[in-house]
């Protein structure tokens, strides 16, 4: 039987910076995963997109601080992510549009956002080649970015390494042995491991395991599709975000990679609740239209690989961070929905802190399981 | 430069002595091709715009063709968005390749009535047949043993032409199955085309597999099926001299084309310490003049640009190189024949999905053509079985086909043969293939297998004079020309000291003057004596010549060849001329990632997953991880990992990249929809 400090179930984008934070402050640190390697379930799907401008006062938090460690992280660690500071750029065609963006600029300013509303010029010379046809503008927030999940989970995968986190690949977790309202054990197909703390952070899997802990939480995956171009000399800077939506999908994105490549996004409508990652043929057909629609030029850029991951849905588009009330030593880091890759770097120190500094937090209470799930955060 | 108008690019560029097509991003390496097969991506130009394959891109009138330095410049053409919905076809079968499985699959369900699209990514069906200039194995009555592949393909194309039900795409490589039951068709490489199929029949042959040493992606390192494809399917004189690597039938028969073609062959490099391909093969090169060196591999290829020089050496007992034994030859061209790998993705990706699939030919198991018609076959007939239909296969098929990719059986020792007063055929194979075209030409029936097995793999012996029915020979040597190996001569005493002796040629006779003198070999390529020519015969059905030579009673059973190319052609330089940096092999030719990058990656993180590669961008070009796939075992093993251990690559889609704009039904330039 090994004994830990903190066991980390799920080797994602949150449980595996969230064992390097822990593990550099001194905690012995396990991280279970039944993929064959880290980053393997949700982390591997994720296109790559970070950044701090939502409205929500602690994703606001949270992603700002991932913003932080990722934008210095070639700096501090010597490792390079690819990351890139090109913004984000929300396009506008109609009236609606741009109400709905302006009246969040509001909120965002309030948040001390760096993002404002550019002009039609302005958005074609962020992106040359966009259609101009009914172009309203857009919002640009130019101290967002992206960055390659793979590489990023890897350089967090090898630091938590050189910090002696210890990962065990392959390994299923099956159960929990409580203890009253205690977690005393994880136990996997291959072991059994005791440790003070058991964190949640297994994506779309995070369900299953908190229910092993008596705790029902309303995290779902929902299943989207995404897709990787050849790479062409550097075009476009901006994450593109269109939100309009039509019979067969809702919004989609894309960026260009620090590597040269588009890659791209886009949401089923109805959504698809499922864990169901094999390809559909539905997919290039749809979402190259609605990028050519946006962008005629990408026509004559071809398509690589195309892939398929999860959302772990909330029913409010926010994660869930906290404790159980049924096992006090079982900490959730949970529903991402979506974007466990922008918020996972900054989650991780967070709560590292709080794990290991007893550092009261406020999005501990914000994100708490046992708020009122209420409305859907507008631009998820 | 000229081009010819339907030539692939990459043929049209080495034919006028382009070897450097492009240049990497990374290093600006130059590239030239690898596969000519449309498997790797190392031959990308840039065409009107687009990066293309140059080897499956037909040149067209007009065609803008330039190099890709580094990462090329997106197109601003900007084509008004047509948005007409993708086009769709349903079908019972889909067949992925048109070469001998695939035809052969095709034939069979199309008679049975079921719909079916067959969906080939070259401009003409026959797959590998259509390289192969040389004479078939096996057996004449079922696979048409003793005639050449490309013959074989056209025949069997109309067959399958004839059939009302079967759509046939060409130029059309099928990029994608999807999980709902739908494939994906770049048809023509123009438009996008979804096939809904009841089942999947995967025939879409094999690919080489790549090597790892110092140079191998050099212009000028290519796969000795590339190597075919320019010389005998688009005629182009790819190369001054080669030396090839491998000895496998693939090898030997690369050889065999290189002399055809007039390309000299420096020799063939074999790691193992023995012939891989069949004997027969592997004799009738060395009689040619090409020197098999055994235990013995290649450690650099090195030149500016492309290849000038590659250096091989001799291996001790656990394969690596004995430096000292170096030698270094110059060659323009190293042909890679180390093996093939099956191109199954999309069926292993079907079965993944829980579709219907089959797979047959070389994406089921590497073996000959041959065998890959009746594979074919039997995989049409039980995917038929599957789907209700009331059919049995024939099991002559499947001992057919089981027969047809045998490995070599056992050697055989021939008893000596002395010449008498009439004619008689000598038989100089000795080793057990599936092979019998010369019991089947005999007009007088006078060659039969021996029997001892009771299947093609016999040997064949002359059985002229002692059997009851036959008749004795009549010397018309169809045994002779037809014999895929060229290892049957005639002889006849012509008194107590000479005998006349006739020996196949299949090179150009046309200027040998009887008189003359040749020098003549035996088996395994020893000089024999000078010999007079006394007269020819070409036979036009096996375009081989029959030449009669007169020649001294003791050797003139033992004579069988004659040389093709110089002793020159095969001298290395005085002192080897090469750096030995083995850790800079590049595995993932996409991407360029070096082995000994991948080595410390592994070590340096832990990684028990091929798909972890992916961080350091090994396998993740344009190829699809289809060219290194198979190397990265190597590397594991190198970093102390068990491969057996290690996670292997998930498959995803796209097989082949498509433009956003084909996708998005835009219609591609000159297209015509």
């Amino acid at each position: 039987m090994s004994v830990y400090d903190i066991v980390i179930a799920g080797s994602g984008s949150v449980g595996v910076p969230l064992s390097y934070f822990c593990a550099k402050k001194g905690l012995k640190v396990l991280v279970l995963d039944r993929e064959a390697s880290w980053g393997r379930g949700q982390n591997r799907a994720a296109i790559g997109g970070l950044r701090a401008t939502f409205s929500d006062p602690a994703k606001i938090r949270i992603c700002t601080e991932s913003l932080a460690i990722v934008s210095h992280f070639k700096e501090e660690h010597g490792i390079d992510i690819e990351w890139r500071q090109g913004g984000y750029l929300f396009v506008a065609y109609d009236e609606e549009k741009e109400k709905a963006f302006r009246d969040l600029l509001k909120v965002q300013h309030a948040a001390g956002l760096d993002i404002d509303w550019v002009g039609a010029d302005r958005v074609a010379s962020l992106a040359p080649g966009i259609n101009r046809n009914g172009l309203r503008g857009g919002t640009f927030s130019p101290g967002d970015g992206y960055a390659s999940t793979l590489k990023t989970n890897t350089a967090f995968h090898k630091l938590a390494l050189e910090e002696g986190v210890d990962f065990r690949f392959g390994e299923e977790i099956v159960g929990l042995d409580m203890e009253g309202r205690r977690v005393r054990r994880m136990r996997t197909v291959k072991g059994a491991y005791e440790a003070g703390l058991f964190v949640d952070a297994a994506g779309a899997q995070a369900a299953a395991i908190a229910a092993m802990a008596g705790a029902d939480i309303p995290v779902h995956p929902d299943c989207h599709e995404a897709g990787v171009t050849e790479p062409v000399e550097r075009f476009l800077e901006p994450m593109l975000v269109d939100i309009r939506t039509d019979d067969e999908s809702g919004s989609y994105y894309f960026y260009q990679a620090e590597t040269g490549q588009i890659v791209f996004c886009i949401t089923p409508s109805p959504q698809i609740w499922s864990t169901d990652i094999d390809n559909t043929s539905w997919f290039l057909p749809r979402c190259a239209r609605r990028m050519l629609e946006l962008y005629p030029r990408l026509a004559n850029l071809k398509v690589r690989r195309t892939w398929r991951g999860m959302y772990p849905m909330t029913p409010d588009g926010q994660p869930i961070v906290g404790y159980a009330r049924e096992a006090e030593n079982f900490l959730l880091a949970v529903g991402m929905c979506g974007q466990g890759f922008m918020l996972g770097s900054g989650l991780g120190k967070i709560l590292s802190e709080v794990i290991v500094d007893g550092k009261r937090d406020s999005i501990l209470d914000q994100l708490t399981l046992y708020r009122k799930f209420e409305g859907m955060e507008m631009l998820k | 430069m000229i081009g010819l108008e339907g030539d692939t690019i990459a043929s049209a560029l080495v034919s006028n002595g382009v070897a450097r097509f492009s240049l990497h991003i990374k290093g600006s390496a130059p590239q030239g091709i690898f596969c000519a097969n449309g498997q790797c991506s190392q031959c990308a130009v840039l065409v009107d715009g687009l990066s293309r394959k140059a080897c499956v891109t037909s040149l067209a009138a007009g065609m803008d063709v330039r190099t890709i330095s580094g990462l090329p410049r997106l197109s601003e053409r900007d084509e008004a968005f047509s948005g007409s919905p993708t086009r769709r076809l349903i079908v019972d079968v889909l067949i992925v390749g048109g070469g001998p499985a695939g035809l052969g699959a095709a034939k069979e369900l199309g008679a049975l009535g079921l719909k079916v699209a067959l969906a080939d990514d070259k401009a003409r069906l026959g797959g590998k047949l259509l390289l192969q200039t040389h004479k078939f194995f096996g057996s004449e009555a079922d696979c048409y043993a003793g005639r050449r592949g490309f013959d074989i393909a056209t025949e069997l194309e109309s067959q399958v032409r004839a059939q009302p039900n079967v759509s046939i795409f060409t130029n059309s490589p099928v990029i994608g199955v999807f999980k709902d039951g739908v494939a994906g068709i770049y048809e023509d490489n123009r438009s996008y085309l979804l096939v809904s199929f009841k089942a999947l029949l995967v025939a879409a042959g094999a690919r080489e597999k790549s090597l790892v040493f110092p140079g191998n992606d050099l212009p000028g390192v290519y796969g000795a099926g590339a190597f075919q494809t320019l010389v005998n399917r688009d005629r182009v004189k790819a190369a001054d001299r080669v030396l090839i690597v491998g000895s496998g039938n693939v090898g030997l028969i690369a050889a065999y084309h290189a002399l055809q073609a007039g390309i000299e062959v420096a020799g063939i490099v074999e790691i193992a310490d023995k012939i891989n391909g069949y004997k027969v093969h592997a004799d009738k090169i060395r009689r040619m003049g090409v020197p098999i060196y055994l235990s013995t591999t290649i450690v650099s290829a090195e030149g500016e640009g492309k290849v000038e020089r590659a250096t091989v050496a001799s291996v001790g007992k656990d394969w690596k190189p004995l430096l000292d034994t170096a030698r270094t030859f110059e060659v323009d061209t190293v042909l890679v024949a180390t093996g093939l790998s099956s191109c199954d993705e999309l069926y292993r990706q079907a079965v993944s999905f829980g579709l219907l699939a089959v797979k047959a030919g070389d994406a089921d198991e590497i073996a000959e053509a041959s065998s890959a018609l009746f594979g074919g076959r039997i995989a049409a007939f039980a995917l038929a079985r599957t789907m209700g239909r009331k059919v049995e296969v024939d099991s002559s098929w499947i001992q057919k086909r089981d027969i047809l990719k045998s490995r070599p059986g056992n050697r055989v020792t021939r008893e000596n043969v002395t010449p008498g007063e009439g004619w008689m055929p000598v038989l100089f194979c000795d080793e057990e293939i599936p092979c019998n075209p010369c019991t089947t030409v005999c007009p007088t029936a006078s060659i039969s297998l021996s029997g001892r097995k009771g299947n093609l793999l016999d040997l064949p012996y002359y059985k002229g004079t002692d059997s009851k029915g036959c008749a004795a020979c009549i010397a018309c040597a169809a045994c002779v020309c037809a014999c895929p190996g060229l290892a049957i001569s005639l002889v006849r005493a012509l008194d107590s000291d000479w005998c006349e002796v006739v020996l196949p040629y299949e090179f150009d006779a046309s200027r040998f003057e009887p008189g003359s003198k040749r020098m003549l070999f035996d088996k395994e390529g020893a000089e024999l004596e000078e010999a007079e020519l006394l007269s020819k015969v070409f036979n036009k059905k096996y375009r081989c010549w029959a030449l009669h030579f007169k020649v001294s009673s003791p050797n003139a059973a033992k004579a069988i060849g004659l040389r093709v190319q110089a002793p020159e052609a095969t001298a290395c330089l005085p002192q080897p001329l090469f750096t030995y940096a083995p850790d800079e092999a590049i595995v993932c030719r996409c991407e360029r990632i070096r082995f000994g990058e991948i080595v410390s990656y592994i070590k340096g993180n832990e990684v028990r997953d091929v798909n972890q590669l992916k961080s350091i961008r090994a396998g993740m070009g344009a190829c699809g991880s289809k060219t290194c796939g198979p190397l990265y075992a190597a590397a594991f093993r190198a970093a102390g990992v068990d491969p057996g251990t290690v996670q292997e690559a998930r498959l995803r889609p796209l097989a082949v990249e498509v433009p956003l704009g084909t996708l998005g039904d835009i219609v591609a330039k000159g297209g015509a929809k």
